[in-house]
């Protein structure tokens, strides 16, 4: 990386630094209930209990998932050499999604034969680990049916994507339908694509698994700029494809299990923030990619704090889920016209 | 060679995550236990002298402190809670999804929660967030046994165990009363309907299974979900003698979509007036008296028995 190329690096990051803590002020500062920031830092109850208990690990939680999904939606985009590619609409949050129900049903099934069992089955870390090996497994479906003649048909691993979704939507219905019910509106809940309240250990297994995971994928920036030339052109550049491929799908995966496991399925992230975020600092990965998973973190944060406040009068809160899907839906239609347009003008 | 190194290293770094300990689920550890085996929990010590600004959590809760003449202790409610002492009093969110901020706003000195999954994240980070500040009552009301046992943790919970106890005596009243009747009647197959479109049924496990079962009754619904969507055809061929129509929500009249089961076209239709029956609460004395009304129906065309009040 040459001089004014680090710079631009360090003003990227710093820019999405300060719009994760412009959005985490913002969602600790706005809520239903009126706290004042001195008397909570002064130990004054419940404030500090709502800001520092309640609000603060909320933005965290979802600055967490924002930045992996964001990260993910960017590796993935690189890969598939599209910019429609996001974790949502590759079906690989629907597989993290199918793995981490059958890991929470098994602890419901297995709750019934020995309580203290079924409680660790159903804690944070298999949950995770459900989510990481569905998401891991479904990257790889969808890539490998993806490709025809050899070669990987963007449009086709997008279609595979969207067909996978539906099928997990339905599996997920069908194992709901043996849950009991307590433990079935647990689970919709999840799904849906809430940020709520986890515990700290929560958070924290979250965490380990979203940085490294991003942290994977940072290293593999430079690599990422190659594979976007075209696999025989980044092997001709010295990249061992295949294996970079790998590393890339299964790091990608991973954020993406991690941040099903922490809130459900949040669509759209990955597709929003790269896609805006590549209009200010431009393709190279190396910017790219740790800006996107910031920005993620700061939009995310600041949807969460919108989810909560939009529906206030009613008493009641939407999962962040339907707000970024609310976003997000039109935005991949604008983008998949735009391309259509690109396409039709290079041909002209 | 490096990638495949990692790629090992990163599942092995999975596995270890997932034999971590389980962490802070502990706080408030959800019994399969009902409440009369002992499966409520505190969180916290009870409020010395009893509670004095309590948030419930469930309108069933509601209805034990305005049954213990308590409502006026109540700061908050959820969004659901219809009782007309609590119209007044400021909404936490929902029976599901309560608000932890909105109970910590309140400032409370006891939250009382009937067990729900649904709520569990947001109850889990209230007990968190709760040491020194309040207590939580977490019961779990799981059979009928557990509404009289409820009365008197709530009681205790008030500082007026007297009345607790008493509570309990009327409620384990209004149950031997039903059970006692249930030998003077024919033992019937009954439908039990909370929905329509689709069709909801209580089954097995359910807390009005167990109140027909005590009635003396059959209940019409096999397999073993507790409220299973049900298909109309195993409804039809379940032939039941009566249907107990428990969909408050949906006019009277749109029992008539449910005109394939004998019973529905024959008239052996009862409607209950009120949601009470599906309230694990304090109002079973009143529903207990619906039911019995509505089990007291004669067949249609037979003569009603003697002592069966009219309808």
């Amino acid at each position: 990386m040459n001089g004014p190329q680090r710079t631009r690096l360090v003003v990227a990051l710093a820019l999405g630094l300060l719009a994760i803590v412009a959005a985490v002020a913002a969602s600790c500062l706005l809520g239903p209930q009126p706290v004042s920031l001195r008397a909570a830092l002064d130990g004054v109850e419940p404030d500090r209990a709502i800001l520092i208990g309640l609000r603060l690990p909320r933005a965290v939680l979802a600055a967490l998932v924002g930045f992996a999904l964001a990260g993910a939606g960017t590796a993935l985009q690189a890969l598939l050499r599209n910019p429609l590619a996001e974790p949502f609409v590759l079906g690989v949050s629907g597989g993290a999604a199918l793995g981490g129900t059958i890991v929470l049903l098994a602890a419901a099934g297995l709750s019934a034969v020995s309580g203290p069992a079924g409680a660790l089955l159903g804690a944070a870390p298999p949950v995770a680990f459900g989510a990481v090996l569905g998401a891991v497994l479904s990257t790889f479906l969808v890539f490998g049916l993806g490709r025809i003649g050899g070669r990987l048909v963007p449009e086709a691993a997008l279609l595979v994507g969207i067909v996978f979704n539906a099928f997990v939507a339905g599996v997920i219905t069908l194992l709901k339908m043996l849950a009991p019910p307590d433990q079935a509106a647990r689970l919709l809940y999840w799904l849906m694509g809430a940020i709520g309240y986890e515990s700290g250990s929560t958070l924290a297994v979250g965490a380990v698994l979203v940085f490294l995971s991003i942290g994977t994928l940072g290293l593999l920036s430079a690599r990422l700029n190659l594979l976007t030339l075209g696999d025989e052109e980044a092997a001709s550049l010295g990249v061992d494809v295949r294996r970079t491929r790998a590393l890339v799908f299964f790091a990608a995966s991973a954020a993406t299990g991690a941040a099903v496991a922490l809130a459900g399925m949040v669509g759209f992230v990955g597709l929003i923030v790269p896609h805006l975020v590549r209009r200010l600092v431009g393709p190279d990965h190396r910017l790219l990619l740790p800006a996107s998973a910031l920005f993620g973190a700061a939009f995310l944060v600041a949807a969460d704090a919108l989810a909560r406040l939009a529906f206030l009068p009613l008493g009641t809160e939407p999962p962040v889920g339907a707000v970024t899907a609310f976003l997000g839906g039109p935005f991949f239609l604008w983008l998949l016209r735009r391309q259509a347009r690109e396409h039709d003008e290079a041909a002209t | 060679m490096r990638a495949a190194r990692a790629t090992l290293a990163f599942a092995a770094l999975l596995v270890s995550l997932v034999s971590a300990p389980a962490g802070a689920g502990d706080l408030l550890p959800v019994s399969a236990r009902g409440a009369a085996a002992g499966g409520a929990t505190w969180v916290g010590t009870p409020p010395p002298g009893g509670a004095k600004r309590i948030v419930t959590l469930a309108p069933s809760m509601t209805d034990y402190l305005v049954a213990l003449g308590a409502a006026g202790r109540i700061v908050g409610v959820t969004r659901v809670d219809h009782a007309p002492e609590v119209a007044d009093r400021p909404r936490v969110g929902g029976f599901l999804d309560p608000s932890p901020e909105a109970v910590l706003g309140l400032k409370p000195d006891l939250v009382l929660w009937v067990t729900d999954g649904g709520a569990l994240s947001a109850v889990r980070k209230l007990a968190e967030l709760s040491a020194g500040r309040f207590a939580i009552l977490a019961i779990p009301v799981i059979t009928v046994a557990d509404v009289p046992a409820a009365a008197k943790l709530v009681g205790e919970a008030l500082g007026d165990p007297a009345g607790g106890a008493a509570l309990a005596t009327r409620l384990q009243g209004s149950l031997d009363r039903l059970k006692a009747q249930a030998s003077g009647r024919p033992r019937r197959r009954v439908l039990f309907v909370v929905g329509r479109d689709p069709l909801v049924v209580a089954g097995p496990g359910s807390f009005p299974d167990e109140l027909l079962r005590l009635a003396g009754c059959d209940n019409a619904v096999g397999g073993s979900r507790a409220w299973p969507v049900y298909p109309l055809e195993l409804a039809v061929a379940s032939n039941p003698d009566l249907v107990i129509d428990a969909a408050f929500d949906e006019p009277a009249a749109g029992i008539s979509r449910l005109a394939a089961i004998p019973a529905v076209r024959r008239g052996d239709v009862a409607r209950l007036p009120r949601d009470d029956l599906l309230r694990a609460g304090p109002r079973m004395i009143e529903a207990l008296g619906d039911l019995e009304q509505a089990l007291a129906r004669s067949p249609a065309g037979a003569t009603p028995p003697a002592g069966a009040p009219p309808r």
